[in-house]
């Protein structure tokens, strides 16, 4: 197996030492970092995304997947932007006011980032007035906006609301999801896209993108 | 009283359907209570139920749905809201082997929180009307781990370390099983595993950290003459085959919307499991209105009429901004509904 293919199956497998090790070992080959990103880390978690979907790994198997990504990138990211090699898009994503759940959050980042896009995660528990200020100095492409709980699902409508109120709405392209979310209810709210699961955040994101 | 499953397959003999609402928080707003109040006081927490029952006559009664009471018994942060229910903060930093050796050393079962539980049980055991069963909760033992561990470390933990998660999650059993006991010797009637974190494994990992241990509260359940079931939220329907193994008594199931069709499932499981459910909470009953309630409950009975074992219930807990017209309308279509075969 070549070392992009070794780096992809050990995405896949979540071996976050092994990840940083064929990381390490295809940069110290010469290879290309985008051929990195895109024959090593991509294709890994496409994989990790689509078994996923298809209930043939749960939770914990991707969010080590993630993890083992997410390390491996830490490597390549300052070498990335040394080289003037800009991510896809950027997008800011956090949880809504008065919701602390972060997983499904934290997966749909991780899988943004394992696809190309730079992620600034605002966190749990994030007010309108803290999305716009985000929006603001960030100047993302996408806002990303999670919510678990009933009662916190109608915190996206008004975060939406307040971006329209403040003239920002169309700065941004506004995605959403989350257990509780649907698209019929993404769409009676006026967000640009909704997606039940993280790896077709990262379709929809590209998609919205033009990408 | 008599066993959930003669008591399920006798009235289908007589046509009609057990009901059973997972109902608690919107109590509190008929008692004029609090949330806080009732979660913290035993005599409150009575009142609560008892206004329910007294409201709407359900076949089981539950008590208070509380995910923290053992977490926060082990000392974990917790949050009151005055109109929410008890929260477990989030866990930052690392757990070791240490921790556990702490809270190992911890009087779980004189917590007066959990007491308080277990009084209210005692209160409703003695107090309701003959014919009204009383349930009591418990954390499962893999949702423990995750709120002392943190939810996502648990998951971690689950893929990269299991033998270590096991041994956090037979703590939690020893834990859960001392509590169970508590409920069951104050007369909880069944007792209702919450393991609203399983969802979240594959059937492998959730055998390993939640049935194996389950497994012991159900036959704590049993010498007591009592049910045991198991509630997991969301789209379980990958993990059934493993609860059933567990030997509990009843599988109370998450709705529609959360993925589970209860007939399909009722084809492929034994007889001898009761299937709870399954109407959506928040779609239907919290945003619903009376005749929609009234249509959608019309149609799962009619699904489930070749199946006897089954009760009429939600697919999750009722929040407290229920409308309670909308509560009525479930237990009126329930009670009124004639099984066709
Ligand atoms: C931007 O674009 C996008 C696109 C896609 C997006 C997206 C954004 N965000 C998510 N997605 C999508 O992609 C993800 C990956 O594929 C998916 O994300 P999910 O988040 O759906 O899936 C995750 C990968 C795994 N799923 C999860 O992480 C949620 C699992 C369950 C068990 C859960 C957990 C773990 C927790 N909880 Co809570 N919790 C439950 C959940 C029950 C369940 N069975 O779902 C749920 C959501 N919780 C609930 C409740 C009631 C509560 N919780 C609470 C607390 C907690 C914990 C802190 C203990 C813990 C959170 C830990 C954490 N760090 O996140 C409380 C609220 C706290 C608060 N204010 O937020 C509390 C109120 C309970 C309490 N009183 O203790 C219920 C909500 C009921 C409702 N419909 O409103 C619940 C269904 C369980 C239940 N029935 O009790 C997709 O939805």
């Amino acid at each position: 197996m070549s070392v992009l293919e070794n780096l992809k199956e050990n995405v896949i497998a979540g071996n976050e030492s092994k990840v940083l090790e064929y990381t390490q070992k295809a940069l110290d080959e010469g290879i290309d970092l985008e051929k990195i990103l895109n024959d090593g880390f991509i294709p890994g978690m496409d994989v990790v995304g689509s078994k996923f979907q298809a209930n043939e790994i749960y939770v914990p198997e991707m969010l080590i997947s993630a993890k083992a990504m997410k390390a491996g990138m830490k490597i390549l990211e300052p070498l990335l932007t040394e080289a003037g090699i800009e991510p896809i898009g950027k997008v800011v994503i956090g949880t809504v006011k008065g919701d602390l759940h972060d997983i499904g959050k934290n997966l749909v980042a991780m899988m943004l980032e394992g696809g190309g896009f730079e992620v600034i995660d605002a966190g749990v528990d994030i007010t309108a007035q803290k999305f716009m200020d985000l929006v603001k100095e960030n100047k993302p492409d996408i806002l990303g906006l999670s919510a678990l709980l009933t009662t916190t699902m109608v915190e996206i409508k008004n975060v939406i609301d307040a971006f329209k109120e403040e003239g920002l709405r169309d700065d941004v392209k506004i995605i959403v999801g989350g257990a509780p979310v649907s698209e019929d209810y993404a769409k009676d709210i006026g967000a640009d896209g909704y997606s039940p699961d993280a790896a077709s955040a990262v379709n929809l994101a590209k998609k919205l993108l033009g990408k | 009283m008599g066993r959930l499953l003669d008591l399920v397959k006798s009235s289908y003999s007589e046509k009609r359907r057990i009901v059973a609402p997972l109902v608690g928080f919107p109590g509190v707003k008929i008692a004029q209570s609090s949330i806080k109040l009732a979660q913290q006081n035993h005599e409150e927490h009575f009142k609560v139920v008892s206004s329910l029952v007294d409201k709407f006559k359900p076949d089981i009664q539950f008590v208070l749905m509380d995910l923290s009471v053992e977490a926060n018994a082990l000392g974990l942060n917790t949050l009151f809201p005055p109109d929410d229910s008890a929260t477990v903060m989030k866990k930052h930093g690392k757990f070791g082997t240490d921790e556990l050796a702490l809270l190992e050393k911890i009087k779980f079962d004189s917590d007066s929180r959990l007491l308080s539980y277990v009084k209210t049980v005692e209160l409703m055991k003695r107090r309701f009307p003959a014919g009204v069963k009383v349930g009591a909760y418990v954390t499962g033992p893999y949702t423990l781990a995750g709120l002392i561990i943190g939810a996502e470390e648990a998951g971690l933990m689950a893929a990269r370390h299991p033998e270590k998660l096991e041994e956090i999650c037979v703590f939690t059993n020893d834990c859960i099983m001392r509590y169970a006991e508590l409920l069951l010797s104050a007369g909880a009637d069944a007792v209702c595993v919450l393991e609203p974190s399983g969802v979240m494994l594959g059937p492998s990992h959730f055998e390993k950290f939640s049935v194996a241990n389950v497994k012991d509260i159900v036959k704590l359940c049993h010498t007591a003459d009592s049910d045991c079931i198991y509630h997991v939220c969301g789209n379980s329907t990958h993990l059934i085959e493993k609860m059933v193994e567990s030997g509990v008594d009843g599988l109370s199931l998450d709705s529609k919307d959360g993925g589970i069709y209860l007939s399909e499932i009722a084809k492929n499981i034994q007889k001898n499991i009761v299937l709870i459910g399954n109407i959506s909470p928040s779609r239907t009953i919290v945003y619903g209105s009376p005749k929609e309630v009234k249509e959608e409950v019309k149609a799962l009975l009619e699904s489930m009429d070749s199946f006897p074992n089954y009760v009429l219930s939600t697919g999750c807990d009722l929040p407290l901004e229920t409308p309670v017209d909308n509560i009525s309308a479930f237990m009126e279509t329930g009670r009124n509904y004639t099984i066709s075969v």
